[in-house]
């Protein structure tokens, strides 16, 4: 190899080492550099969040061509990072069947494109009949209403008509939404009893309890399961809060005081098959003891998995 | 006759897979299928709606831009090479030379598509930890989706035996917009108030192909595949319309004057 060839190839060497390194301090310079940018960009305006949709919901299926589905599923997943974040932003303990806090009023028009996109698309329904009645419950019940009639086969759409009318406390629509749902082939014969539990009974916590255990069965989604079981806690806790505040009340005039300790109630607890744990306490449904409060008021630990409300 | 078309259908082929902008499209296609598989978890529950819809769209948008981009330089390139002249000088007709480039194409779109097919199969595999029921309903939707893109090469081979390629392009993606329009064509012929617009429209109608015939990405991801008669019959429509493209073709094709 002659002295310019040598001289050549170290001049490429060079040349590519020099260019690497070009790279590399550029690529880490532009990272550091979108990081700062990042904590300094100021917080989003909440109008531009919450600002309308360009299209209506029929002019985005027009244009969508054959990719609907595609669409619709970036119209979903909009409505979850839309409620995601705002429940990120809020900072504080949100229940996921109570979101009026959260003013998203924009969720109505992301699920109704959503659907509109692809009707058969149930997700979106069931997030509908959860999430909205905080918002808008007749438009909730609208869009639920649209899905029926178009998946006339999905007796679950029924099931989910039922309850948003049954949260409007209109037990004869809920009734005659069970009672559609239930002539559906391949309907589970509760739709059916859930009909005539509307007509006779559909204010009663029996009733409600009923409701969110068979939403807690056929429910796919994780939130609407967690919420579903949340309401069944809340509701058989109210159960036996009742039957022990009985039981304190009784207690209080035959010893002139009320109970030190759980302990003095054994066999009364015994008697009404209430589970207790290793002390003798009486737990609430997610497993942690009650606790007894001033005037001799049973409580809910503040450690407790029921929700308060 | 026969073998003279497969000859030069061949050619294309093999000059279309040494193409590096096709590797890039199937290889793009097969990232974003990949990639579904991570947006999914963004989906609530919905991995395998994503993979279907966003695989099959992908495989749809990339199949017609190699029918469009790869089809306008079949003819186009052959004239510019001055390759035509080699070829037209033996017993090689016209209608041989574009039925053959219109099968070489197909041909590799039909590889194409079986290898993206392939990735979504492979995406719904990966999340289902194993055999996934939705895998065999897919195909149908893929086998609609290829019979699409056959049609929209035609007509790209169309555009491009008498038009510039940058023309051609346009023109066939216009079609393809307008023909996912053909349901709105319909009902505004019969919304329109003078006869004579509506018989414009209702010729446009019936004049453009109906690609939504072939639009069954959405109910693949719920897991619906469509009736075999109506698959049939959707091949049967794209059979004979290609058959009229074809024939178009040679007869523009024909006329052009080499000299």
């Amino acid at each position: 190899m002659t002295q310019g060839e040598s001289l050549s190839i170290n001049n490429d060497r060079a040349k590519t080492f020099g260019l690497l390194a070009v790279v590399a301090f550029g690529l880490i310079t532009a990272a550091l550099l979108a990081s700062w940018i990042d904590a300094k960009r100021p917080s989003a305006d909440p109008n531009v969040v919450d600002e309308g949709l360009y299209l209506k919901a029929q002019t985005a299926r027009r244009l969508s061509l054959s990719f609907n589905g595609l669409a619709a599923d970036w119209y979903w997943m909009r409505s979850l990072q839309y409620v995601g974040g705002k429940i990120v932003n809020m900072r504080e303990d949100v229940v996921f069947d109570n979101l009026e806090q959260l003013n998203l009023k924009l969720l109505p028009s992301l699920l109704d494109t959503a659907t509109t996109l692809d009707p058969e698309f149930f997700q979106p329904y069931e997030y509908a009949a959860a999430v909205l009645p905080a918002v808008n419950v007749n438009e909730a019940i609208r869009i639920v209403q649209k899905g029926s009639a178009a998946n006339p086969s999905e007796w679950r759409l029924y099931q989910h008509l039922g309850y948003l009318y049954w949260q409007k406390q209109d037990y004869k629509s809920a009734a005659e939404a069970y009672g559609n749902g239930a002539q559906i082939p391949g309907a589970p014969q509760w739709m059916e009893a859930m009909k005539a539990r509307m007509l006779a009974d559909g204010g009663s916590r029996s009733t409600a309890r009923e409701i969110y255990v068979r939403m807690y069965e056929q429910s796919s989604d994780n939130n609407i399961r967690t919420m579903a079981r949340h309401h069944v806690f809340q509701i058989d806790a109210a159960d036996q809060m009742e039957v022990l505040q009985k039981v304190l009340s009784e207690f209080q005039p035959r010893n002139g005081r009320c109970i030190s300790g759980w302990k003095e109630l054994q066999s009364e607890l015994r008697t009404l098959r209430m589970p207790i744990d290793s002390t003798g306490a009486p737990i609430d449904p997610s497993g942690t003891p009650y606790v007894l409060g001033t005037n001799c008021q049973v409580q809910l630990s503040p450690s407790s998995g029921v929700p308060a409300r | 006759m026969l073998g003279r078309i497969l000859a030069i259908a061949h050619n294309t082929f093999r000059e279309a897979v040494r193409d590096r902008v096709l590797y890039n499209l199937v290889l793009f296609v097969l990232l974003l299928t990949g990639a579904a598989i991570f947006i999914g978890e963004l989906s609530g529950g919905q991995e395998r709606k994503i993979i279907v819809d966003l695989g099959l769209s992908a495989m749809l948008l990339f199949g017609v831009f190699i029918a469009i981009f790869v089809g306008v330089g079949l003819v186009y390139k052959e004239i510019e090479r001055r390759t035509v002249y080699s070829i037209f000088s033996k017993p090689v007709g016209r209608g041989e030379f574009i039925v053959g480039k219109y099968l070489g194409l197909c041909l590799t779109l039909l590889v194409n598509v079986i290898v993206m097919g392939a990735g979504v199969s492979l995406a719904l595999v990966y999340v289902s930890r194993g055999w996934d029921p939705m895998i065999p309903r897919i195909w149908p939707a893929v086998l609609l989706i290829y019979v699409e893109l056959m049609i929209l090469t035609g007509v790209t081979l169309l555009f491009s035996s008498f038009s510039s390629p940058a023309l051609s392009a346009l023109l066939t993606f216009f079609v393809f917009i307008i023909g996912h329009f053909s349901a709105d064509l319909k009902s505004l012929a019969s919304s329109m108030g003078s006869v004579g617009a509506r018989w414009l429209f209702t010729g446009l109608y019936y004049l453009v192909p109906n690609l939504s015939n072939y639009s069954f990405i959405t109910p693949a991801a719920h897991g619906r595949a469509p009736e075999p008669a109506f698959v049939l019959a959707a091949m049967l429509y794209a059979l004979i319309y290609i058959t009229v493209i074809l024939a178009a073709a040679t007869l523009v094709f024909s006329k052009r004057n080499f000299k």
